[in-house]
């Protein structure tokens, strides 16, 4: 439709887009979103072949730079310890994703007035809490009432199953005395809303063939497109151009077939992730806005939050059943979540325990960390080994910082020759104490849940999985890119709704929060049709 | 030569296999030769340019070794005389067995006899997935016990 001008062009069909498109649906206006990746088909993912141990590393791998797709685009990340992962199809990284699903605590978004570092967020716990309501309806959110560490809130599912893993870790805390609960996970583990239960495949983060994991694919997309949504996939945005009073006009973007295409709309919604959205935006450069689109303030790209993670793993006498079950979610400790300073660093993060290792990764880990001998032993050093593995990921809040920045790489571009992204990215103080803390407190409760030996690896270099804090909001232009409600200051018809406009990072997964987000911004769309650019 | 491989050199890759895993004294896991990972070995050779050039001039080198001991090669020496010339090789061919080693786990773990030999089933878990047990959340009483852990704001 080269010369029709669509009301709504969303750029990105991840956890955000798909969101807001659904939500938008009901206004009958015409919507369209802009994909650079295809469908997936749910029956070719890794766990329904004999070599789905090995699939997450190649065409499923974590890494858009090693996977190498034709819908990725690389990234420069060599300066930055934390590398880049991501997913680039309809439902975005939520394909990929471990569909941990914890909402921010109410602190989260007092940071400022709280503990006196970073800033507050411009809206609060009890605005997001409906939508976060409305988020669980739509993604089915499997979990426990009566967590001590949340304001009430109900699941939409019973929690994800202990199994023997689970319940041997939670005798940990309970030694210690610490805090710890069932994950609230994204996952139907019932029959919900057309898709099938969980049936503990394993790998949850090579793609769910089961389709029990709520990737937007398969949650909101199928609803959003019944309901008159278009969604055009294979289609890669350059940039977004503006009319000559600085206002969006729509974007150019490449086809599947690699040909250049305009398409106009009335207002553009920007929902590529942390990384792709101010790449896009410092793309979109013209005289209105030399430095890239909605960047008056500087701040695109600037304050980039990845959370650094940590490692903790214990090795166990007896078998624990850990093949079994989703890979990331089982249950999750926030003992230390809370900022107490005399723990030298402030904020906090969750442990968030995860299921054992298969039979390849028990080898190649056996091997690469020197416990597995090959010839004469071989059976008697992996028996040591296999099935007797469980631990935990940590997540420490991240702060932002400007120098941790996304900017475009000069030489590297995507196969549409678009420049691609470059991370600079350095822990700060506050994370390195923080990762110091957690492993030792790691190491202790695998301890005390009959661990015999413990290992570590922070910061996890695998896990950029979180990329936050690049279009930062806020009522102030100079300290902001977007408004209250996801709106860009200098251009009133440009909106962006990902991680991006976080202004923290608290210390648990964003999706939800992402999505939470994204259904209110969608909702004060609505509500502001009529002087939406005022 | 079905493998790629000749059958000489086949012969003798399925020995220095069964040395890097042999089979389970208990006899429920079979050794990597006598599983047939020949054939997932010469497949990851051909598919990787770096390891084919150790892996063939590990496997002659080995071959001249042996002929200086049997006229039937490394398959027919025993068991002390495999490990010897298989040390031997570790410095001459020093990329061989770090190599064979790493294709021979990856083949060897993601069969479904060996699977089976874990007690596992033997297929990809998807479409039959596993059974696990919700467990005990009576555990999460101290918990429940506690009070609230959050700040109000
Ligand atoms: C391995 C892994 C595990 C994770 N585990 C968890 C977890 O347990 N819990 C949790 O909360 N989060 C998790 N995450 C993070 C989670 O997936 C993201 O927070 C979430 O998907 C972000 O949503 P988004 O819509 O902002 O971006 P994405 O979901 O990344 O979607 C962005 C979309 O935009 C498209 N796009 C980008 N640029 C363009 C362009 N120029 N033109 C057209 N299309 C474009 C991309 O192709 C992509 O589909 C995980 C992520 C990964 C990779």
């Amino acid at each position: 439709m080269p010369d029709e001008v669509v009301d709504v062009l969303i750029v990105g069909s991840g956890a955000a887009g798909a969101a807001l498109a659904w939500s938008l649906a009901d206004t009958r206006m015409k919507i369209v979103c802009l994909e650079q990746g295809d469908w997936m088909d749910p029956a070719k993912y890794p766990t329904t072949a004999m070599d789905w141990q090995l699939r997450g590393f190649g065409d499923m791998g974590l890494s858009p730079n090693g996977r190498g797709r034709p819908e990725d685009y690389p990234i420069n990340d060599s300066e930055s310890p934390i590398h880049v992962s991501n997913f680039n199809a309809v439902g975005g990284s939520t394909i990929l994703y471990a569909a941990h699903f914890p909402r921010f605590h109410p602190a989260d978004f007092k940071v400022r007035t709280l503990d006196g570092i970073a800033d507050d967020w411009p809206i609060d716990y009890r605005l997001l809490e409906p939508y976060y309501d409305e988020n669980a309806r739509m993604m089915g959110v499997a979990g426990l009432e009566g967590d001590p560490a949340y304001p009430p809130k109900k699941p939409t599912l019973p929690p994800v199953p202990l199994g023997k893993l689970g319940e041997t870790l939670g005798r940990g805390f309970n030694k210690l005395g610490w805090h710890w609960w069932p994950s609230d996970s994204a996952i139907a583990t019932r029959e919900y809303e057309g898709r099938a239960p969980c049936i503990n495949l394993g790998p949850c983060i090579t793609g769910c063939a089961q389709g029990a994991k709520a990737s937007t694919d398969v949650t909101y997309w199928p609803v959003a497109v019944r309901r008159g949504v278009e969604l055009w996939t294979r289609c890669r945005v350059r940039e977004i151009t503006v009319d000559e009073n600085g206002m969006a006009d729509g974007v150019l973007y490449y086809d599947a077939e690699g040909v250049e295409r305009k398409q106009k709309a009335e207002v553009v919604v920007v929902a590529c992730n942390g990384v792709g959205t101010p790449r896009l935006l410092l793309n979109s450069v013209s005289s209105h806005f030399p430095d890239g689109i909605a960047n008056r303030s500087g701040l695109v790209g600037k304050n980039l939050m990845f959370h650094p993670y940590a490692m903790v793993m214990g090795l166990f006498d007896e078998p624990l059943e850990g093949y079994k079950g989703p890979t990331g979610c089982c249950i999750m400790s926030q003992e230390f979540y809370e900022t107490d300073p005399s723990r030298g660093f402030l904020r906090g993060y969750t442990m968030e325990t995860l299921r054992g290792m298969a039979p390849l990764s028990t080898a190649l880990w056996g091997m690469s960390s020197g416990q597995l001998s090959s010839g004469e032993g071989h059976h008697e050093s992996y028996q040591q080994l296999w099935d007797r593995t469980a631990g935990m990921v940590v997540i420490c809040e991240d702060l932002p910082e400007e120098c941790n920045q996304v900017t475009l790489d000069p030489e590297l571009e995507d196969g549409n020759g678009i420049p691609s992204p470059r991370i600079d990215y350095r822990l700060s103080e506050n994370s390195k104490k923080m990762l110091e803390h957690c492993v030792a407190r790691g190491k202790e409760v695998l301890e005390a849940a009959g661990a015999r030996k413990t290992y570590a690896e922070a910061p996890l270099g695998v896990a950029g999985w979180h990329l936050m804090g690049t279009a930062r909001m806020g009522t102030d232009p100079q300290k902001s890119v977007v408004n209250e409600w996801g709106r860009c200051h200098d251009v009133k018809n440009l909106f962006i709704i990902d991680g991006s406009i976080f202004v923290t990072a608290a210390g648990v997964n964003p999706t939800n929060t992402i999505q939470a987000l994204s259904l209110y911004i969608a909702d004060k769309i609505k509500q502001n049709l009529a002087n939406l650019f005022d | 030569m079905a493998s790629g491989f000749s059958d000489a050199e086949s012969s003798t890759l399925t020995s220095v296999l069964d040395e890097i895993i042999p089979p389970s004294r208990d006899g429920k896991l079979p050794g990597a030769g006598e599983l047939g990972l020949v054939d997932y070995i010469a497949d990851a050779v051909e598919k990787s340019p770096d390891l084919k050039p150790a892996i063939l001039e590990g496997l002659s080198t080995l071959q001249d070794l042996s002929g200086g001991r049997s006229s039937d090669g490394f398959s027919a020496l025993s068991k002390n005389e495999k490990a010897e010339l298989l040390k031997e090789l570790a410095t001459t061919s020093p990329a061989f067995l770090p190599g064979l080693t790493y294709q021979t786990y990856l083949g060897y773990y993601q069969h479904p006899r060996v699977l089976e030999g874990l007690g596992i089933p033997g297929r990809p878990p998807h479409p039959k997935g596993y059974e696990l047990e919700v467990g005990d959340l009576g555990l999460l009483d101290p918990v429940r016990a506690r009070p609230k852990r959050y700040r109000e704001c």
